[in-house]
């Protein structure tokens, strides 16, 4: 039973960690191809945000560059999100699903079952980290980049460890409330918060210590890649593992476990209220159910409530005071940072607050929450429905399919336009708080930008959903297009010979004309909008074209 | 035929690969009946269904409902019919009265003084969110979006699953009503005792083929029954075993019974010729006609 629960748990969700690390694995070797072909130079005198951001090691070569910029900092956080989605759906997303009832009828106690879940989750990262210490190994020797002294396995399994401490805080948020959202969410809040604490704090003055009370700085503060692993910070993680672990068995044991049931949201107890029965009512119900589009709206209120809040507060407003804050050197060194370096970091020049809102809020960030967003929606929206078997009796109304995926996207354009908004608004109260005098209009620009691309890609989640009808497929294959257009646009500048290859990439066309700067682009906006209508009218006729699944 | 059929069907095909999960369908689905379409699990009743909604499409042959052509013409018969799918799931976030408001938004026309009426006949609790409703609480709504517009064809698969008997019998009642406004069923199952009961006609599918399509009178009278005779004085066996239909006889003094399939008339001439103190007949047992067409290995057209 124990060895069924984590053999199925494996088979279903291995492709999430092979496609993650293969991409990984390939960037590495463009990584230290270009590397190996430009002056690196640059990197040893740069200031200590840079280095901790991107967790380049000072005085660091072309081999431990590569492993930092790459393996550390987007492996470690590739890694840490495949292993909090198996964490979360675990036990609550049995809950969720309805089979945990099934499963539990088996003659086996719920902490097996746990035991066997977290075997899976703990398989699956150590099977991703299998494939990054393959190609850590592998990939040196076939470029010709010595690596003599490091580390590689070293930094591999701490990327391992992270993942699973990020693991397991999913799984005992799940087995304590049933609650799988929520354990996603909180989980990846605690990460992504804790990455940008623990590399932002030590550069700034009197503040450095703070970063000891964010996870990331257990992970990689020990620079794993030159000395070895760091037993003495793994001790943190691990501690914190075994703590998460007992957590979740105790959580799943003391309470009633949920049905299908959904819950009771204020909005619930309002309808419930004869006083506010009536606006509730409208709210909640009628209003809500009148289109396809506004219900689909209204199905991901709590993902955008939540990625529009941290966009807002933390990633916008919080960061103007935050600029004031940085060390001098950051804005001295500025000047001699030569161009391959910012394209690197999205163009972001730090000597200035648009450059810094660049790399903070705007390089990375503001995509993946855009993404992320548009993307879940593409998915849950078309093959979604067909998966919970929903799409036969919506089929079974008087709609034709086409305007099923049109409604489907609006529904994908006022969410993203949400977020969009949330992330100018927040930057730009940011900019007036910290008193940074930043353009407004361009502030726009740039949000405006940030949502189309979104867009775009949540453009090509919706196509695969609509052409196969397969969750997996559109969020993965679009998650890996996604991440490997980024590093393009990253990496491939570095190299004069290989610059031009980055126009291939949608991501050139958000920052690389510097919005925040000079403004808003009109025609990488139009090309961005280009792309969405006939990626939607792609999936229009995908759609209309294919047998519906019949799923179960 | 004078009335034009509400289903029509001509050489319905459906292939997965190598799979034929239909051959071949012909069949009519006239208005005014239930039409019970039964086969065992896996024999091609979802994927009949799947095809005249348009969800599939044919690999050859064409379906047709309400003379409109079931695959270019689908958003059409799509406002005149109603569906309840097998194995069915609805939004669990939302109220069971939020899900028909949704479906009511898409279809329009809907009149919610019926709705209510509906709700009322099947005890159903709207207020509730479909996520802690019972499988069987949640089959109702599914029954009332089917009914709620007075669709000229109703499309059900297994839709009286996880009702109680109650609730069972004025689902009955309610396919009746909809036949005597010569609307038409089209309500497809694996179990007879759902179909038997309401069904003016019935087409058998097994592995993708339809192996016989009857009325259920007439399937009826090819039932074997027990009939029992208890005569004043002892009858010989002999007297019985030549009239046609007769399968078996058995003799106990004065009492017979008899397993047979004929007319009852014949049966009863003869009978009167002698002293009948009583007879008393079973059911016929379609059920074991049903099993007999399910466990055939082989089909002769």
């Amino acid at each position: 039973m124990l060895a069924t629960v984590t053999t199925k748990t494996v088979r279903d969700r291995w492709l999430g960690s092979l496609v993650g690390a293969t991409v990984l694995a390939l960037f590495l070797w463009l990584g230290m191809a270009i590397y190996q072909q430009i002056d690196i130079s640059m990197y040893t005198s740069m200031p200590e945000l840079f280095l901790s951001l991107m967790h380049i090691p000072e005085n660091a070569d072309v081999g431990s560059l590569a492993y930092g910029a790459i393996y550390a900092s987007y492996g470690g956080l590739t890694l840490a999100s495949l292993a909090l989605a198996l964490g979360s759906a675990a036990i609550a997303g049995e809950e969720r699903n309805g089979t945990i009832g099934l499963l539990l009828a088996n003659p086996k106690g719920r902490t097996s079952v746990l035991v066997g879940k977290a075997t899976a989750m703990v398989a699956l990262a150590g099977f991703g980290a299998l494939i990054l210490g393959a190609a850590a190994v592998i990939v040196p020797s076939a470029t010709g980049v010595s690596i003599t002294g490091m580390h590689p396995g070293a930094l591999v399994f701490h990327i391992f460890v992270n993942a699973v401490f990020y693991g397991f805080l999913a799984l005992a948020i799940g087995a304590w409330t049933g609650r799988a959202a929520l354990a996603s969410g909180v989980t990846a809040g605690v990460m992504i918060l804790s990455w940008i604490a623990a590399s932002l704090f030590p550069a700034l003055t009197g503040l450095e210590d703070l970063a000891k009370a964010f996870p990331w700085y257990y992970y990689d503060a020990g620079l794993p890649v030159f000395n070895g692993v760091d037993w003495g910070r793994l001790a943190v993680l691990l501690g914190g593992i075994v703590v998460f672990a007992a957590v979740a068995v105790i959580g799943v044991n003391r309470r009633d476990l949920r049905s299908q049931s959904v819950g009771t949201t204020l909005v619930d107890r309002l309808r419930d209220n004869p006083s506010t029965k009536k606006l509730a009512d409208r709210l909640a119900g009628s209003a809500r159910v009148s289109r396809i589009w506004i219900k689909t709206v209204s199905e991901h209120q709590g993902l955008v409530i939540v990625v529009g809040y941290v966009m807002f507060l933390l990633m916008g407003v919080a960061m103007g005071p935050l600029y004031g804050l940085m060390d001098e050197a950051v804005v001295q060194y500025a000047d001699q940072l030569p161009e391959t370096m910012m394209a690197m970091f999205g163009g972001g020049d730090m000597s200035t607050a648009e450059g810094f809102f660049q790399v903070e809020t705007f390089s990375m960030i503001a995509p993946i929450a855009i993404t992320v967003v548009t993307v879940v929606m593409a998915a849950r929206g078309l093959a979604g429905e067909e998966a919970r078997r929903t799409m036969g009796l919506l089929l079974a109304n008087p709609v034709p399919r086409s305007r099923i995926v049109l409604e489907k996207s609006l529904a994908m354009v006022v969410n993203a336009a949400l977020v969009g908004f949330a992330t100018f608004a927040g930057v730009a109260i940011g900019s007036v708080i910290g008193g940074l005098g930043m353009s407004i209009a361009n502030i726009a620009a740039v949000s405006l930008l940030v949502t189309l691309l979104g867009l775009v890609f949540g453009g090509l989640a919706l196509a695969l959903s609509a052409g196969t009808g397969r969750t997996g497929i559109s969020v993965y294959v679009t998650s890996g297009v996604a991440l490997s257009l980024y590093l393009v646009n990253s990496f491939v500048p570095l190299n004069d010979d290989l610059a031009g290859w980055a126009r291939w990439s949608p991501f050139y066309y958000y920052l690389g004309g510097d919005p925040l700067k000079t403004g808003m682009q009109w025609g990488h906006g139009a090309l961005f909008v280009g792309l969405f209508l006939g990626l939607v009218g792609l999936s229009v006729v995908l759609f209309q074209r294919r047998d519906l699944r019949q799923v179960g | 035929m004078t009335t034009p059929s509400t289903i029509h069907t001509q050489g319905l095909t459906k292939h997965y690969g190598a799979v034929e999960a239909l051959t071949d369908l012909s069949l009519d689905v006239l208005p005014g009946e239930v039409f019970g379409f039964l086969g065992p699990n896996g024999a091609g009743k979802t994927t009949t269904i799947r095809t005249l909604l348009d969800e599939i499409r044919p690999t050859s042959g064409s379906a047709s409902i309400l003379g409109m052509d079931c695959r270019r013409e689908s958003v059409a018969i799509r406002r005149r019919i109603g569906y309840v799918p097998g194995d069915l799931t609805m939004y669990p976030s939302l109220t069971g009265r939020d899900t028909l408001t949704y479906f009511a938004n898409l279809r329009g026309g809907v009149d919610w003084g019926y709705v209510d009426e509906l709700a009322e006949r099947l005890d159903a609790d709207l207020a509730k969110k479909i996520g802690d409703l019972s499988s069987g609480n949640r089959q109702k709504v599914g029954l009332i979006q089917a009914f709620m517009n007075r669709p000229d064809l109703l499309i059900m698969d297994e839709p009286s699953s996880g009702l109680d008997p109650l609730v069972q019998r004025e689902f009955q009642t309610m396919l009746r009503e909809v036949t005597a406004e010569g609307r038409a069923v089209f309500l497809s199952s694996h179990t007879l005792s759902e179909v038997q009961r309401v069904a003016d006609r019935v087409g058998i599918i097994r592995h993708g083929l339809l192996i016989a399509l009857e009325s259920v009178t007439e399937l009826r009278s090819k039932a074997i029954r027990q009939v029992r005779f208890e005569f004043g004085a002892p009858v010989d066996a002999a007297v019985f075993s030549g009239v046609p239909g007769v399968r078996s006889v058995d003799v106990d003094d004065g009492r017979m019974v008899l397993s047979f399939d004929g007319k009852m008339a014949a049966l009863l001439t003869i009978a009167e010729q002698h002293d009948v103190l009583d007879v008393t007949t079973e059911e016929a047992d379609l059920e074991e006609i049903f099993l007999a067409y399910y466990r055939e290995e082989a089909v002769t057209d």
